[in-house]
């Protein structure tokens, strides 16, 4: 009876702890964020594509509008596939489209823009990367949507159609 | 590539497991020889999980972000040495140093145990492998720490700038080393269950294993501690978070275990308690590794969490545990043993004694870490249990566990005497004067304090004495105790004298107090490879002329973009300067806080001297044997 | 000889059993007074009398809400419904910013005052308290 007793007692006891645990796994769980919403525009000093001209990031983004900052680059693939979202976009009348030429040779990018049309209204160089550390991007292609000099979306990786409808309808 | 080799041999460790396990029962059967063919197997499966973890080391130093690990855990601006510790600051990077852990103990285990017998060291091989397994599985299918990502990203998320510290670079492993060291107790102890093996010679050849964990948990929790007194900028060592709650509760259970095993080793006693004692020790490290990591606990460690993980380790730690129930309640024969028989006044009695305290300390901690879980999902109230409920419970029975600790090594092995014990009585009397003496001229709270403290200088001194009149015969012993004491000590003179202001303060400002005046000289800034620094110049001019300068720091990472506050300390034997600001969001204040906390320096130095009465003992048992 | 032995196994049972039930007491009982409750500015606002006891109030800082002297913060803690003003004197956590969750331990003046005795700090900006959250997906 006694030998029994003992090892049932701990079974059930150890069960009930296991189902206190199971649900308690299920009820909370720690906050998984947005992706950095509303989070200022960083401060940079950059040079123009066209001209190697400097500008400052203020007058980027001067005014209260919808800006759309892209990062792309020749060589990378995935950049081709979003083009003509990108293009899509560019033809909206409420947003401007900024590109951010990330560590690229000039003339390749010339040569991308020729063959594919260019969406941007302004490009900057970012030839040695830092400026899209400032932005805390992780890779080619990235945008990020602005409004007001905050950032309030960002998009990793590839525009698709998806996406795209995302942003007309906040744009509206 | 790094990665790809890396999963690889990742995959053919768990092979090699499966191997073994079969190589094993084949052995177990036929012969009456250990296969020594089984030692090579583990070697390989050890080298597979290192040339693993090797591969990990090497995508975080390249920064190769095709890899989804270290793109969520590094940055190209970070630091080399930051880019290495990175690859066990995250939970896939982790669990594949506990692996490594895993399979070096069980491969030097069965090096170090050629005189034991056949049946013993199979069995402790096949019940590691349980649990090897049971982690290859959780890392390759819920963590695969070389999950791939396409497009390559050409920065990653960053690390996160409060682990980018040297302390917390190196406290994982260590703090693992002691962690996972009781797998090798737990599948040793289970498997001299089953072969009906608990005796003394089992006992002096465990001892050392137990002694290894210990120290390595002991050393592991004083890194944790030390990083979280300047780096969280709280000024305090110890906050009861459920983290260290989780690693306290194995060590509580180890230190007890230890103790037991001289029972065992001496008297052949205590069998049954020392078996649930192992389990108990391996099970808390497991259950801590399930809090920690499911997110059910609330804590200032942050992994990221997935549901299916949780599970997964909840799930394995309950087959452990009804797999060691199994085993206990099916194997376990009790010897013909005297625990009723020992005499009330002897060596063994202490160490029992001390035991139930250790207990108590044990189920208090745990009560604590779990209740509210418990609440949440019976009640779905939200609570957290503080600090006062700690102390309020542990603190009135440190007093007897104290007496106990410094009469019980005085006494004799199965009867003892209180002849020739009236120097007891008198180190009694001048701990008493002493700790009156100081409580009286400080403190408000005279009782408590009074008696707490003679409780500790009682142990202080009769340790002391034994330094010099028992001829280092038991210095392993004497040395840990006597630290154990000063620990004691130095927290309470810490808690008692410690004071603090806080206070917003502009640059140009200064801050007044009966004792000292704080003034905020100035702020400078700096860039470094991935931060940049504000330093803050403080000057504190104490009445007696004395001036102090302090430069606490404020950084601000670039990615992740966080900013944290750096303490300036100034340490010296008797007391610790310690300053943080902190920034107020869109003000022109900085926050001060400014600490002055006496004989810091001792609580670091005491919980070293503890360990290395660990390491004295471990090299001990090496000489005799 | 055989009796006394029994005997004696008795009185070591029953006294174990003794100490172990009054450890359980003494835990239960320290919880109980311990314990520190979680409540949200709404959960405050609907409560019928202010207890004396030590609770933790959580939500977001409200956006231009924190003023500062040289002695103490000011701010308001929001649930988006509902919210409480904070006094607070003590060390500020880097990631305590406007607009973002925060987890406030303290006591009740009343319903709409609350002097903090500690802010809880995460060392993730993106953490956000469990408790704050359900707080904040209740609304």
């Amino acid at each position: 009876m006694k030998t029994k007793l003992i090892p049932s007692a701990l079974i059930i006891i150890f069960c009930i702890i296991f189902l206190i645990f199971y649900k308690g796994l299920q009820n909370s769980n720690i906050y998984i964020p947005k992706n950095n919403i509303e989070i200022d525009v960083p401060t940079f000093n950059a040079t123009l594509f066209d001209t190697d001209k400097e500008i400052l990031s203020e007058e980027i983004f001067k005014n209260n509008k919808f800006y759309f900052m892209n990062i792309w680059s020749s060589w990378c693939i995935p950049c081709r596939e979003e083009h003509q979202f990108l293009m899509n976009l560019g033809s909206q009348e409420n947003i401007e489209i900024i590109g951010l030429n990330y560590k690229d040779k000039n003339q390749n990018a010339k040569k991308f823009l020729k063959e594919f049309n260019n969406p941007f209204k302004l490009i900057i160089s970012d030839i040695d990367g830092t400026i899209a550390i400032e932005w805390g991007a992780i890779g080619v292609p990235e945008s990020f949507l602005i409004y007001n000099k905050k950032i309030i979306k960002k998009i990793v990786g590839p525009l698709d159609e998806n996406s795209l409808l995302e942003i007309k309808k906040i744009i509206q | 590539m790094a990665s790809l080799i890396g999963f690889y041999s990742l995959v053919f460790g768990l092979f090699f497991s499966f191997l073994i396990i079969l190589f094993s029962i084949k052995n177990l059967r036929n012969t009456n020889v250990f296969n020594n063919n089984l030692i090579s197997l583990t070697f390989l499966q050890f080298l597979f999980v290192i040339i693993s973890f090797f591969g990990l080391v090497i995508s975080f130093i390249n920064s190769d972000f095709s890899n989804a690990t270290v793109f969520n855990h590094s940055h190209t601006t970070i630091p080399l040495f930051y880019k290495i510790s990175g690859t066990w600051g995250n939970h896939e990077g982790s669990l594949l140093l506990w692996l490594v852990v895993l399979t070096l103990f069980i491969f030097l285990f069965l090096l170090k145990s050629k005189n034991q017998t056949k049946q013993y060291r199979i069995l402790t091989l096949l019940f590691q492998q349980i649990i090897i397994i049971g982690f290859f599985i959780f890392i390759i299918k819920t963590s695969n720490p070389f999950d791939y990502i396409f497009p390559v990203p050409n920065e990653g998320l960053g690390l996160n700038p409060i682990l980018q510290d040297p302390a917390l670079a190196i406290h994982p492993p260590i703090l693992y080393l002691g962690y996972v060291g009781s797998s090798i107790i737990f599948s040793s102890t289970l498997a001299a269950t089953s072969t009906n093996y608990i005796s003394k010679e089992w006992a002096k050849h465990i001892k050392q294993w137990i002694l290894i964990s210990w120290i390595f948990l002991t050393l592991g929790i004083l890194l944790g501690s030390i990083w979280a007194y300047y780096e969280l900028g709280w000024g305090g060592f110890w906050f009861w978070d459920p983290v260290e709650n989780v690693s306290l509760m194995p060590w509580l259970a180890l230190t007890t275990l230890f103790h037991c095993i001289l029972v065992l080793e001496k008297r052949l006693a205590l069998t049954s308690w020392i078996v649930i004692l192992s389990i108990s020790t391996f099970t808390l490290s497991m259950s801590g590794t399930f809090l920690v990591r499911s997110g059910i606990l609330n804590s200032v460690h942050t992994f990221a969490n997935d549901p299916d993980r949780g599970l997964f380790i909840l799930i394995f730690l309950f087959c452990l545990i009804f797999l060691s129930l199994f085993v206990f309640l099916f194997f376990f024969k009790a010897k013909n043993e005297n625990t009723y028989n020992f005499f009330w006044l002897s060596k063994e009695t202490s160490i029992l004694i001390n035991n139930w305290f250790m207990m108590y300390f044990l189920t208090v901690v745990l009560v604590g870490t779990v209740y509210p879980i418990f609440l949440e999902v019976i009640t779905s109230e939200k609570i957290s249990v503080g600090p006062p409920f700690y102390n309020k419970l542990i603190i009135p029975f440190l007093v007897p566990f104290l007496f106990a600790m410094a009469i019980g090594p005085k006494l004799k092995w199965i009867k003892s005497d209180l002849k020739n014990k009236f120097n007891l009585l008198f180190f009694l009397i001048i701990s008493f004067f002493i700790s009156a003496l100081i409580v009286k001229k400080f403190n408000v709270n005279f009782l408590v304090n009074t008696i707490l403290m003679t409780s500790v200088f009682y142990l202080f001194f009769s340790t002391l004495r034994d330094f010099f009149i028992s001829k280092l015969k038991n210095l392993a012993q004497n040395v840990a105790h006597f630290g154990f004491s000063l620990l004691i000590l130095s927290i309470l003179l810490n808690n008692i004298f410690s004071s603090e202001i806080i206070a917003n303060l502009k640059v140009g400002d200064t801050y007044e107090t009966e004792k000292f005046k704080i003034s905020f000289e100035n702020i400078k800034q700096k860039k470094e490879q991935n931060f940049e620094v504000i330093i803050g110049k403080f000057n504190i001019e104490f009445l007696n002329g004395d001036v102090e300068t302090l430069r606490p720091e404020l950084r601000i990472y670039n990615q992740p973009n966080i900013v944290t506050s750096e303490a300036d300390i100034k340490t010296n034997l008797l007391k610790d300067s310690f300053i943080t600001m902190n920034l107020v969001q869109n003000q022109n204040y900085f926050n001060i806080r400014y600490q002055i906390k006496p004989f810091m320096i001792w609580i670091w130095l005491s919980v070293l001297l503890i360990s290395f009465g660990g390491l004295k003992s471990l090299f001990k048992k090496k000489y005799e044997n | 000889m055989y009796g006394k032995k029994v005997k004696l196994r008795f009185f070591f049972v029953l006294l174990i059993l003794f100490i172990l039930i009054l450890s359980v007491f003494l835990i239960l009982k320290s919880l109980e007074e311990n314990v520190v409750y979680f409540q949200s500015p709404t959960e405050i606002k609907t409560l019928s009398e202010i207890d004396k006891k030590k609770i933790r109030v959580g939500g977001m800082v409200k956006t231009n809400s924190v003023s500062v002297n040289e002695k103490e913060v000011k701010f308001i803690i929001t649930d988006l419904k509902n919210e409480i003003n904070v006094t607070y004197s003590g060390a500020i956590p880097n990631l305590f910013s406007e607009g973002k969750g925060v987890v406030a331990e303290g006591y009740l003046k009343d319903k709409n005052f609350f002097l903090a005795t500690k802010i809880l700090a995460k060392h993730d900006e993106n953490y956000m308290p469990p408790e704050v959250k359900a707080a904040l997906e209740e609304k």
